[in-house]
């Protein structure tokens, strides 16, 4: 186990968490909505862990899960939180991590997760600009592909 | 000087209190120095860039979404086709990360033929980009040149794979077909040649004046501000930071074969030219190392068609920089989710950065300079096609559909005539030819 796990394994049982290796080298931590924030600030200043590879999303039915991929050397670091799918709202990391402008961006229209704190969060990143605002966002599990076709008025898919 | 009220009010009735030295120029989303659309919003002064705001997503297809309908085999070859110049990485990492999940081991020799694959991609990718620079520094040689040498890796490649650019090489738990027998003396050739190439454009681009006119402080960023955007690839070598997933997290065999990570500290486009050129004779060494000692054994471990449950990610380097993807199962023949976030979309932020302060003249060259791959960048989520079923449509259902979408309001009588019209008029045309 490398230094970087050790050293958040404690810090992880001070805020009431704890680490979770997936394989050799990949780690999984909980972390409340409310402490991220605080949570992202430590790993960035204390333990210099400042490559954000991505945030993913996940819908998990009742709950949206946000993963921020970290990784330094070896090691690959899954920060995991969750927001419930009635009210997805989270707080941007932008300030601490500047790169994250885009994948939170991503996840706004994939997703419908508000970043409150993001310069950009009102603009569609990927989804055009038409896309209806009655439309479900489109990777969320209960959208159909074929639901979004209507809605467009393209054709069904033909068999 | 005074203003009299008089002019005062005429200057705020045509509305020049309002006028700024800033002007907006909106860039793309089509537009002749980009390959591939995408739109970027240019605040400027004067001709020097202040600001830039991106809109991306205009070849958006849905990877993501229709990924969590097909067989897990299946997404693999769907994910290859993420990317026109580096497609093998891509079924590579999404096949790592499915690997982990069914705790089998790949055998050693896929595992050297998936590096020999993925060195052969970056040296074509790096080729293909110096020869694009080339092209938008106004120096077309250089770029004639380059290309007429990336053939030689490509026919390595084809003699290998069967295909110059998707692969289709990889199986999960190894790769789908063998060395070719009595390749290894042409690889080594071919590869020593290519090595001297690339250190002949060294030369040329170091010597050259368009080159360095075009290419010399342009586009700098602090090596602290590449960090905080997370960049990737040759975007943070260039500036000092040893970011390389080969080195950092090796798979494949990169543990076994001599890596040599370049960086430089010179941190500006001619250094990006050089840096790729250097990196591609790291490359070609790679080649030539692992031919010369592949070892013996089987290619590929049969793997069930139902995946165990579990999250697991994996992440590679391709030509852009770091790749990475993360796929959930819940146990079952496809997949839950999958994600994947290409070099490009990393590397935005950076550009947008690098942009500040060039003139507008620049675009080209910087925009560039990044290698953007905007095909990568939008794949993720979700819009069209649907790829397993599609159809395709007649000359005719298509003029059909352009009579119903312009004239929704004629009756179906009104559209026979002038369908029938139309299709005696082709037939006159024909019959005149």
């Amino acid at each position: 186990m490398s230094e970087t796990i050790t050293q958040l394994g404690k810090y992880a049982e001070e805020v009431g968490t704890k680490i979770t290796p997936l394989r050799k080298n990949e780690s999984t931590i909980e972390v409340a909505q409310d402490r991220l924030k605080l949570f992202v600030t430590y790993l960035v200043n204390d333990v210099h862990v400042r490559h954000l590879m991505t945030i993913t999303g996940l819908d998990l039915g009742q709950n949206l899960a946000i993963i921020y991929n970290f990784s330094k050397e070896r090691d690959t670091i899954h920060v995991r939180t969750s927001v419930p799918k009635a009210k997805p709202e989270a707080a941007s990391i932008v300030d601490i991590i500047p790169g994250a402008i885009l994948y939170e961006m991503e996840l706004h229209d994939m997703f419908g997760i508000d970043f409150a704190g993001n310069p950009w969060k009102d603009q569609k990143l990927l989804l055009p600009d038409n896309w209806p605002a009655d439309l479900p966002p489109p990777l969320l599990k209960t959208t159909k592909t074929d639901q979004i076709r209507r809605r467009l008025g393209l054709e069904a898919a033909k068999p | 000087m005074s203003t009299t009220p008089e002019q005062q009010k005429r200057e705020e009735s045509v509305g020049l209190m309002e006028y700024s030295t800033e002007s907006l120029v909106p860039f793309g989303p089509i537009h002749p120095a980009l390959k591939e659309p995408e739109y970027f919003k240019l605040v400027l002064e004067g001709e020097r860039i202040v600001n830039v705001i991106p809109r991306i997503g205009y070849v958006h297809r849905g990877l993501e979404k229709a990924a969590e309908s097909r067989p897990w085999v299946q997404n693999m070859y769907m994910f290859e086709r993420t990317c026109g110049i580096c497609s093998f990485v891509h079924s590579l990492c999404y096949g790592q990360a499915v690997e982990e999940l069914t705790m089998y081991q790949v055998p050693r020799r896929a595992k050297y033929i998936r590096t020999i694959i993925a060195e052969m991609e970056r040296i074509h990718s790096h080729l293909l980009w110096v020869g694009l620079m080339g092209h938008w520094a106004g120096f077309d040689t250089l770029f004639m040149w380059v290309w007429n040498d990336r053939e030689v890796v490509l026919d390595l490649v084809e003699a290998i794979a069967g295909n110059r650019v998707h692969k289709s090489m990889n199986a999960i738990c190894g790769v789908r077909r063998d060395m070719p027998e009595n390749m290894e003396d042409r690889i080594v050739e071919r590869m020593r040649f290519l090595t001297d190439r690339a250190r002949y454009y060294r030369d040329v681009i170091d010597s050259e004046e368009t080159m360095l006119k075009r290419t010399e402080n342009i586009g700098r960023v602090s090596a602290e501000t590449v960090e905080k955007l997370c960049a990737v690839g040759p975007m943070a070598r260039y500036v000092g930071l040893k970011r390389d997933v080969r080195l950092n997290d090796p798979y494949a065999a990169y543990d076994e074969v001599p890596l040599d990570v370049i960086t430089t500290t010179q941190g500006d486009v001619h250094a990006l030219l050089r840096l790729r050129l250097d990196e591609l004779v790291v490359s070609a060494n790679m080649v030539a190392y692992a031919v010369e000692n592949l070892p013996d054994g089987p290619i590929r471990v049969k793997v069930p068609p139902i995946i165990p449950a579990g999250e697991h990610s994996s992440h590679c380097e391709a030509p852009r920089g770091e790749i990475f993807y993360f796929v959930k199962s819940s146990g079952g023949r496809t997949p839950d989710r999958v994600k994947s976030r290409q070099p490009t979309m990393a590397n935005i932020p950076t550009a947008l950065e690098m942009l500040k302060g060039q003139t507008l003249a620049d675009i080209p060259i910087v925009l560039t300079a990044i290698d953007p791959c905007f095909g990568c960048m939008d794949r993720m989520s979700f819009y069209d096609t649907e790829t397993n079923k599609s159809w395709t449509w007649s000359g005719e259902e298509l003029r059909q559909y352009g009579i119903n979408y312009y004239f929704p309001e004629r009756s179906k009588k009104q559209r026979d005539l002038a369908r029938a019209v139309s299709s005696s008029t082709n037939q006159c045309l024909r019959e005149d030819f």
